[in-house]
């Protein structure tokens, strides 16, 4: 099928790019430094910490976790529209049969595909602290449902903004600043704590939502969320394309 | 003949230009249109809108009989595109390259190995097959782009300026392919460069400021602009220039005669323009006869493509509006 020969393309057009290796090499290193650290302390003696602690704080317990899932979207979606536009290669692609849609679709799978290719390698945790003590998978499986949320959210924000503009440094900035101010948003709810719990701002609490995640508590309320704030985003970027066709 | 590409009163303004202005015109299976204008005609827009990269302001435009609005994805499955400039990916190998596109494009997985040889072996880049885009000549760039152009198969091809940039002897292979190509379908090219359409296509549609200024095969065009122009004949006399522009200012005919400066005291020569069609060679024969003048030479100059378009494109200065936006 025609859309998935365009995922194809554009997943072997992250690994044509160092990007793809730096950002492999520096989640990676991020990640495990963080898992080792809180290791290092949980195995302490007099640590009150489980496994299933461990992993909570690696999967957004920490800022770093929030800086992977805020900058890297950024950097990933960054060249998806915005290098097409300024190489002049969007008039090749968009006279293919393929449609806007189409295009929009395969560049956001594959983004997916890759930001989900980043955490793989920490499926190297769970599976150590398993062989040592006794683990329960539910949580964990959570936690990875809560990360690829926020991700699949934060990649369509980003596809956007790789539409808006030529400059990929352009598109990143507006990218890591409106997720980061989305992210901010919701952290809000720790600061106004007369408001109830169901206020809007705990509907945006990211970092609550991550705390749930972790304890094995998916609650459909956040993936309509990230689901509906990622689709409201492609529809905009689909919108963007085909007003280009107006404009010239 | 069938008509396969049917444009009516296309325009397309932008905010503060209008690049296309109410232009119309057919063309038949198996045509290989040119599209001739200076930088900033409305050639390029127009070819954009053919191909449903831009929406037109109004008009109608159907590609094999789909309305390019209504039915984009119809209409871009019939046409292979070479944009201007050959946008490519520049990371990726040149066979990697049209098989992905022949994939976006619909070739079945089955054929596609066969479509992309095909293409490669006609556009001359097989020997390139894997190497990397980026690190190509910009002759072999440009061929790449016509294999992508031809790779589906298409009914019908648009190429944007398909030799420019290229030397002499890429802008002769482009030509040659393109004639060939031109003899199994039908073909629209843009160009600003005269002898280019003149060798390869069978019509010409001149276009200036976003209208159309002229539309026939290249010997329509000269004979019509001709006859408003005139013919232009090259004289040579012995004698002195007075006396042989005294003689030829006579004669029947004649418009305009203009002294050209030569080397030679004795010789005058001159670029007369005389009405067509009056036998106004013999008759500067007799006239310098009777003046007592020789005739060393007498020939008339056929207009050429480049007369007609500088002709009509000059012409219309006068009575137009501001630059018409994009090339």
């Amino acid at each position: 099928m025609i859309i998935f020969a365009q995922v194809r393309r554009e997943l072997l057009a992250f690994f044509y790019s160092p990007m793809a290796y730096v950002l492999l090499t520096s989640t990676m290193i991020l990640n495990s430094g963080v898992y080792l650290f809180i290791l290092a302390f949980a195995t302490e003696p007099g640590s009150q910490e489980t496994a299933a602690t461990v992993l909570q704080y690696v999967f957004g317990g920490t800022v770093f976790f929030y800086f992977i899932v805020l900058a890297v979207p950024a950097f990933l979606t960054m060249r998806l529209l915005a290098e097409e536009r300024a190489s002049g290669t969007l008039e090749t692609l968009l006279t293919a049969p393929i449609g806007e849609v189409g295009v929009v679709v395969a560049k956001y799978l594959a983004s997916l595909i890759f930001y989900g290719l980043l955490w793989l390698p920490t499926a190297l945790f769970p599976f150590f602290l398993s062989r040592q003590v006794d683990l329960d998978l539910g949580p964990v499986l959570s936690s990875y449902v809560g990360t690829m949320g926020l991700g699949a959210m934060f990649l369509g924000v980003g596809l956007f903004c790789s539409a808006l503009t030529r400059s990929q440094i352009i598109s990143v900035l507006l990218a890591f600043g409106a997720s980061f101010g989305l992210f901010l948003l919701g952290l809000l709810d720790f600061v106004t704590p007369s408001m109830s719990h169901d206020s809007w701002t705990s509907y945006l609490n990211l970092w609550s939502h991550m705390e749930d995640f972790g304890r094995g508590i998916v609650d459909t309320r956040r993936l309509v969320l990230y689901g509906s704030t990622a689709v409201f985003f492609l529809f905009a970027t689909v919108q963007v394309l085909q007003a280009r066709r107006w404009r010239g | 003949m069938a008509t396969v590409i049917h444009v009516e009163n296309l325009t397309k303004r932008y905010a503060a230009t209008t690049a296309v202005d109410g232009i119309s015109f057919d063309v038949a299976k198996n045509e290989v249109l040119g599209f001739l204008g200076p930088n900033g005609a409305g050639k390029s827009t127009t070819l954009r809108i053919l191909t449903g990269f831009l929406s037109a302001s109004s008009g109608v435009v159907k590609v094999d009989g789909h309305d390019v609005f209504d039915e984009p994805a119809t209409v871009k499955r019939t046409i292979g595109y070479l944009p201007e400039n050959v946008p490519l990916y520049p990371e990726m190998r040149v066979s990697e390259y049209l098989s992905y596109r022949a994939a976006i494009k619909g070739v079945p997985r089955s054929s596609r190995r066969k479509s992309v040889a095909t293409a490669m072996e006609r556009c001359l880049v097989a020997d390139v097959a894997q190497r990397i885009i980026g690190q190509l000549s910009k002759g072999y760039r440009q061929r790449v782009g016509l294999a992508d152009a031809l790779v589906a198969d298409p009914k019908i091809l648009v190429l944007d300026e398909p030799t420019i940039g290229l030397d002499p002897n890429q802008i002769r292979q482009v030509r040659d392919l393109v004639r060939e190509l031109g003899q199994e379908r039908t073909v629209v090219l843009s160009s600003h460069i005269l002898p280019e359409v003149e060798a390869v296509c069978t019509r010409v549609v001149i276009i200036n400021k976003g209208r159309i200024v002229g539309d026939g095969n290249p010997a329509q065009l000269r004979a019509s602009f001709g006859d408003k122009q005139g013919i232009s004949l090259d004289v040579e006399l012995l004698g002195s220039q007075d006396k042989a522009s005294l003689a030829l200012q006579r004669v029947e005919g004649i418009r305009a005669v203009q002294f050209v400066r030569t080397e030679e005291d004795t010789v005058a020569r001159f670029t007369i323009t005389a009405e067509p069609g009056y036998g106004v060679r013999e008759r500067i024969f007799d006239a310098a006869a009777t003046s007592g003048l020789k005739l060393l030479g007498l020939s008339s100059r056929s207009m050429s493509l480049e007369d007609v378009f500088v002709h009509i494109t000059t012409e219309e200065v006068h009575h137009s509006e501001p630059d018409g936006g994009q090339a």
